[in-house]
């Protein structure tokens, strides 16, 4: 018996078993069918499996529903009294006035402050003129530039490393210091490994 | 005309659901009654032996409690397979979880197949049971989706987490591997 090529009559087999089929496909694969062999052959399989009696148990429905939690619903929003609704804007329009004029007065005194400092900037002693030797930071130094806008800190390359006073250092310096030391290499990172005796046979 | 408060018998799954959410709760019975065989046949189908009927259960607390998730993009039916297919992966993960923490006592050994057992009636069907043990569980599931519950391959490859063509290949494989065996017994 040759193997039928036709997949599209094939695919549909389980289909017509099922009767899901429109009545155009279902007269042609039926028509088909009637004259191929290995579709008949696979017909006959797919219906031996379909009738076969499954054992499985009787649901019971009542029980199940039981279970079955009530549906949840979105409460609609319950409609306030218009009285309700004017305080409500009301609220909301003193928090707008309030955050406004809080910016519009921050706003103020820092054009003040810098009417007193047209420039915008810090000043920061001229060490370098007053002292040639000052282009060699020491390692506690930091050159200060302050723009108008914000103040820029260089730190010296090795200012954290080698500060001798703890001190002078920031929040944040020390806890990267914290952190640079937690991963030093020279320290152990973990408890000491045991030291494994050998024996040497004296000892029997 | 005034509706009766059984409602339609044609009423739709998607008809049921609305009615249910509106607080009517003889269409969830309506829903569980059209739905709950098909589950049981599957999960015992599948290879499911204790508890089918906790795991229909399960699966229909489970749907209606995500209802709203439920768009009707596919069939109520084929989603319910999917939840229950979900669940029946569940158990048996923990069920494997408790073999390899529980020691094996000799009752507990079955076979590979052996899952299958009982479920299908009739001397003359047990060539069916064997032939449908023959196949691996996702080959097993695709089949008895599309022979025994007539579900398309999209609905197939939506139930097991797979592709239409994956579905279509597994098909063909069971078909083939079912048909050999009825041939040779």
């Amino acid at each position: 018996m040759n193997k039928c090529i036709n997949s599209d009559i094939q695919e549909m087999l389980p289909d017509l078993l099922h009767g899901a089929l429109a009545d155009d496909a279902r007269k042609r694969v039926e028509a088909h069918v009637a004259t191929c062999e290995s579709c008949q052959e696979d017909l006959d399989v797919l219906r031996t499996v379909k009738s076969a009696v499954i054992f499985a148990p009787s649901i019971d429905v009542d029980g199940v529903v039981r279970q079955i939690p009530p549906y949840r619903t979105i409460l609609p929003a319950i409609e306030r009294p218009a009285s309700t609704r004017v305080v409500s804007w009301l609220v909301a329009a003193s928090l707008v006035l309030v955050v406004l004029g809080g910016g519009s007065v921050l706003m103020i005194q820092s054009k003040g402050s810098r009417a007193a400092n047209p420039a915008g900037y810090t000043r920061v002693p001229n060490t370098i003129a007053k002292n040639p030797d000052a282009t060699k930071l020491s390692p506690s130094e930091s050159i200060v530039v302050s723009g108008p806008d914000a103040p820029v800190v260089l730190p010296h390359p090795h200012a954290l490393a080698l500060a001798a006073d703890a001190d002078g250092l920031s929040d944040g310096s020390l806890v990267q210091l914290m952190n640079d030391m937690d991963g030093f290499d020279a320290l152990p990172g973990s408890e000491p490994d045991p030291v494994i005796s050998v024996d040497s046979g004296d000892s029997l | 005309m005034i509706p009766s408060p059984e409602g339609r018998p044609d009423e739709t799954d998607m008809e049921l659901i609305n009615r249910w959410k509106a607080g009517d709760s003889r269409a969830a019975t309506r829903l569980v009654g059209r739905h709950s065989e098909a589950l049981a046949r599957f999960a015992a189908s599948a290879g499911e032996r204790d508890g089918i009927e906790e795991l229909v259960q399960d699966t229909f607390v489970r749907a209606f409690a995500s209802l709203d998730s439920f768009r009707g993009a596919s069939t109520l039916r084929t989603w319910l397979f999917t939840i229950e297919r979900r669940l029946m992966l569940d158990r048996r993960r923990a069920e494997r979880r408790s073999r390899e923490t529980v020691p094996v006592e000799e009752s507990d050994h079955v076979s590979e197949y052996g899952a299958l057992d009982g479920l299908i009636a009739e001397e003359a069907q047990e060539r069916v049971r064997k032939s449908l043990e023959a196949l691996s569980p996702t080959q097993r599931e695709v089949f008895t989706l599309r022979v025994q519950q007539g579900l398309s391959y999209k609905e197939i490859a939506e139930v097991v987490g797979s592709t239409e063509g994956a579905a279509r290949v597994h098909y063909h494989n069971a078909l083939k591997t079912v048909k050999e065996f009825l041939k040779d017994e």
